[in-house]
């Protein structure tokens, strides 16, 4: 008897359709699983088989083969077990085997029979919708972040035998909750908490404006780390499309709890993370910090403290959006569209300026270590000093809060949003080279301005398209169509040099 | 090689070699001051410090050959000059430990130009401010433009601007080590040691090959301090082995001079204390100049002319003639009568400078961005620029911005804007 099932695999942040057959024939009784499975799927005849048994179903005592096709896609992880379990029960009729032909199914199983929930529901969901599916089983826990898609009827099952009833219509699960529309904000870090550093927060704010990258340097308690966190506070809230990109790179990784992520991520990834850490990877590969910070904020503090080779990985994303990791015959893409956020001391003694001890070479030294190409795609450098002692004391007027500036940002982002329709960027930090120059209109003195630039400090192209871009944010904060002179005058202000980037 | 140094001076300076491990030990650890001990006589200095080493430093005396030493100089292409030559610096006579050979890298005639023109020796601080080291490339190179030879020991920091200073204004640099003339020290400046090989001289009193040891860095300053009739301290800590130069320039009599640093900080601390103890203000290269030359000097150098020429070494230093005196008729006439102004012209003539630090050439620049260049110089950062000046954060950085196209102020790495030269 012959019985296929349908289920996913992840790759990457998408799903692929994999068919699960099932075979039994008459012989000694042994369990077989072939098409490329790793260890945890080959440990799936355990599971299935204790589950079976212990959900009152029969686990049938003759010769059972089950073929994961693909054959050539490489299976791992427990979520087959499922559609393997159902794969036996429909290939020994105790299941309808005709029912199963519009389900897909995803699930891990316990020895008890108990579904347990898997990593990337999400992208299961879409890729079943995709493959025009029209019901998809899941674990109970992971129907919500299932059901986030819409067109497909996602039935949260809690364990084999509910399932089995199920199928043979006795029984019906509970619609999913409807995604939770998104709570009230909660009581974030608020920039009003940060005195002085009204350069420093500008750059925020701009970085928040136009999605640009942005590094800080300064000493040890200047305040770094305070004005990064408060970061996605005067971001505005996800869109609906967004919140999927963001859930669906976090249920991948294992880190959704169900439903729709409501805020953008912060993601703080300590300084001796691996290069694949970072980026993603792994012989099965899982996103990196930055794919876990896609439409929020990868924060990298001591940035001179990262290994050469994870900083250098990150040029490409920060460029693309978007993560490429080549594995065998395939590669597979994970989103990566994060603001990134650096911090890192003047100079290795991290003493204040003129208590530094530190020689040219020390100099040199540190600063070699962020490499030009890296430094090129931050457009937003801005230096801290320790906050004045008086201002630390002084009450004075209350700094601006982070909803204060956040409606700025969002009045900016709107105009961001308008101009930029059809073109599959969300701010000015991802147009591409067409469009920074239809929407960038460079006239008269703002023109020569730049033109200025190049002869005096040979910006890079990318440089060029990079001024561009912030001064684009600079009059979006303004409320501004045209590009002024003083708009690209503040975003070479910003710039790190030619020079320094060519170090 | 017009001069070498005569056989029994040679055999004296290889002894000290020979016993600068020995002397390491008696001198290092203690105190940096040399006591007098490179001014003892062949048998003293054995006797001082030779300890168990005496029998083979008397072997080493009597089987030394100077001309096998000679030939081994050749073939390094060093020179030497001893007091007994005419290429020997009579400045450094007035050395009570006078060394008893120079050796140098370079032409010897090369050697005998710089050491006829006058003599500024500016050294600081191996990990300077970047004021420090911009006002010390600044020094370096005005002084070289006005026909000066510049003397600095090489090391990191203030030294090599100093050097690169006085190559970028087309003089000749001297460099004194405290190794071997052929040592580069540190070797992070090899690259600047070839320049100075090539553009001047670089002089050591111990023989080629030597390693600098601990003693004679202190001996190696007091080299620079003699040459030199002023020594100009840019940036000093209060411990550093800058102010033994300045010491013992004091000592001889030379001028001192010091460049005025933040009262605040710990790194100008000693080149301060130099100025409370009476130090010579250096501000500029004028002010420098006026102390090698007194106040007020009216000479003017011809265009592209130097105020010395190699041919003339022994006739010693003398301010030529204008190459046209007839440059400056037509100039009075016309409203340009500045160009001929009575102070000492230091333009090279081909950088078309008229004046250190003059300002007058520069854009023009509207209150605002006057008031926010200044504030650059003062070392702040952008946001206390912008509380200072009164502005947005964001028209702080304009104006930063709009100064960098003038190329008044550059961002330099890390450590945010400062004001160019230009500026």
């Amino acid at each position: 008897m012959l019985a296929s099932v349908a289920t996913f695999a992840i790759e990457g942040v998408e799903s692929r359709e994999v068919v699960v057959e099932a075979d039994l024939r008459r012989g000694l009784p042994v369990f077989t699983i072939v098409g490329l499975p790793d260890a945890a799927v080959r440990e799936a005849r355990e599971r299935v088989r204790a589950a079976l048994l212990n959900s009152g179903l029969e686990f049938p005592l003759q010769r059972l083969t089950a073929n994961l096709a693909p054959a050539d896609v490489r299976k791992a992880g427990p979520s087959f077990d499922l559609a393997l379990g159902a794969a036996v029960l429909a290939a020994s009729g105790q299941v309808p085997r005709d029912a199963l032909g519009s389900y897909a199914l995803c699930g891990e199983l316990s020895l008890g029979g108990a579904l347990r929930p898997i990593r990337g529901a999400l992208a299961m969901a879409l890729g079943a919708r995709a493959a025009g599916f029209e019901r998809l089983i899941v674990p109970v826990e992971n129907a919500g972040e299932a059901a986030l898609v819409g067109g497909l009827e996602v039935l949260g099952v809690p364990d084999l035998a509910r399932m089995v009833a199920m199928l043979r219509g006795e029984w019906r699960p509970e619609a999913p909750a409807p995604p939770a529309p998104f709570t009230a904000r909660a009581a974030d870090d608020d920039l009003g908490d940060v005195r002085g550093q009204a350069d420093a927060k500008r750059a925020l704010e701009l970085a928040a404006a136009g999605g640009h990258n942005l590094l800080m340097i300064g000493p040890p308690g200047a305040g770094k780390t305070m004005l990064a966190r408060r970061l996605p506070g005067i971001l505005p809230d996800p869109s609906f499309e967004e919140a999927v990109e963001i859930t669906r790179v976090h249920s991948v990784a294992g880190l959704c709890d169900s439903g729709l992520s409501p805020r953008r991520p912060f993601r703080a990834p300590h300084h001796t993370i691996s290069t694949s850490g970072l980026v993603g990877g792994g012989s099965t590969p899982r996103p990196g910090e930055i794919s876990l910070a896609h439409r929020g904020v990868l924060f990298l503090d001591e940035l001179a403290e990262f290994s050469r080779s994870a900083l250098e990985a990150l040029r490409q994303p920060l460029e693309s959006g978007r993560v490429e990791v080549s594995r065998g015959q395939r590669a597979i893409s994970f989103p990566a569209a994060a603001i990134m956020v650096g911090a890192c001391n003047p100079c290795p003694c991290a003493r204040s300026r003129n208590e530094c001890v530190c020689n040219e070479v020390d100099h040199a030294r540190y600063a070699r270590r962020l490499s030009g190409p890296l430094l090129d795609r931050v457009d937003l450098v801005c230096e801290l000093d320790a906050t004045a002692p008086l201002e630390l004391v002084e009450a004075g007027t209350p700094a601006e809060t982070s909803a204060s500036v956040r409606a700025r940002v969002m009045a900016a982002r709107d105009r961001q949003r308008e101009r930029l329709a059809g073109t599959g960027a969300l701010s000015n930090s991802e147009m591409d080279a067409r469009s920074t120059r239809r929407h960038v209109p460079l006239e008269g003195r703002a023109r020569s301005r730049l033109i200025e630039g190049h002869a005096r400090r040979a910006l890079t192209g990318r440089g060029h398209d990079r001024v561009l871009r912030l001064a684009r944010t600079v009059a979006d904060l303004a409320g501004r169509d045209s590009i002024r002179p003083e708009d690209i005058e503040e975003a070479l202000g910003f710039r790190l040099g030619a020079e320094a980037v060519a170090a | 090689m017009t001069t070498r140094a005569c056989a029994a001076c040679l055999r004296h300076s290889a002894l000290i070699g020979f016993l600068g491990g020995r002397l390491a030990a008696v001198l290092g650890g203690r105190d940096r001051r040399l006591g007098g001990v490179l001014g003892l006589s062949e048998e003293e200095l054995i006797a001082a410090v030779a300890g168990g080493r005496a029998n083979e430093a008397r072997a080493f005396l009597t089987e030394f050959e100077p001309q096998a030493a000679r030939h081994a100089l050749d073939r390094l292409g060093q020179g030497t000059a001893c007091r007994h030559t005419g290429l020997y610096p009579r400045s450094l006579l007035a050395l009570a430990d006078a060394p008893p050979v120079l050796y140098f890298a370079g032409e010897g005639d090369a050697l005998a130009g710089l050491l006829a023109a006058p003599v500024a020796t500016l050294v600081g601080t191996r990990t300077p401010s970047r004021y420090a080291l911009e006002v010390a490339h600044e020094l370096g190179r005005e002084l070289a433009v006005a026909g000066v030879t510049v003397v600095s020991g090489l090391a990191l920091g203030v030294d090599a601007a100093v050097h690169r200073g006085a190559l970028a204004g087309g003089g000749r640099p001297l460099a004194v080590l405290a190794g071997g003339a052929d040592v580069p020290y540190p070797k992070t400046n090899r690259a600047l040691y070839d320049r100075v090989v090539q553009g001047g001289a670089v002089v050591s009193e111990l023989p080629p090959g030597q390693l600098p040891l601990r003693w004679s860095f202190p001996a190696r300053n007091r080299i620079m301090a003699g040459l030199a009739s002023l020594t100009v301290v840019v940036e000093a800590t209060e411990s550093s082995g800058t102010l033994i130069t300045a010491e013992f320039a004091a000592q001889l009599g030379r001028d001192v001079g010091a460049v005025p640093g933040h009262v605040t900080s710990r790194r100008a601390a000693g080149s301060n204390r130099l100025l409370r103890e009476g130090a010579a203000v250096i501000r500029s290269a004028e002010d420098a100049l006026d102390e090698l030359f007194g106040v007020g000097t009216e000479e003017r150098f011809g265009r592209g002319e130097r105020a010395w020429e190699p041919g003339d070494a022994r006739q010693g230093w003398r301010l030529p003639e204008p190459a046209n005196a007839d440059d400056c008729a037509p100039a009075r006439a016309d409203a340009g009568a500045d160009d001929c102004a009575p102070a000492l012209d230091l333009s090279s003539g081909d950088t078309g400078r008229r004046r250190p630090r003059s300002r007058e050439a520069g854009p023009v620049l509207d209150p605002l961005e006057r008031r926010v260049l200044d504030l650059v110089e003062g070392g702040d950062t952008v946001d206390a620029i912008a509380r200072d000046a009164g502005l947005s954060p964001g028209r702080a950085r304009a104006t930063l911005g709009r100064l960098e196209l003038m190329g008044l102020v550059a961002r330099e790495g890390f450590a945010g804007y400062a004001r160019t030269l230009k500026g």
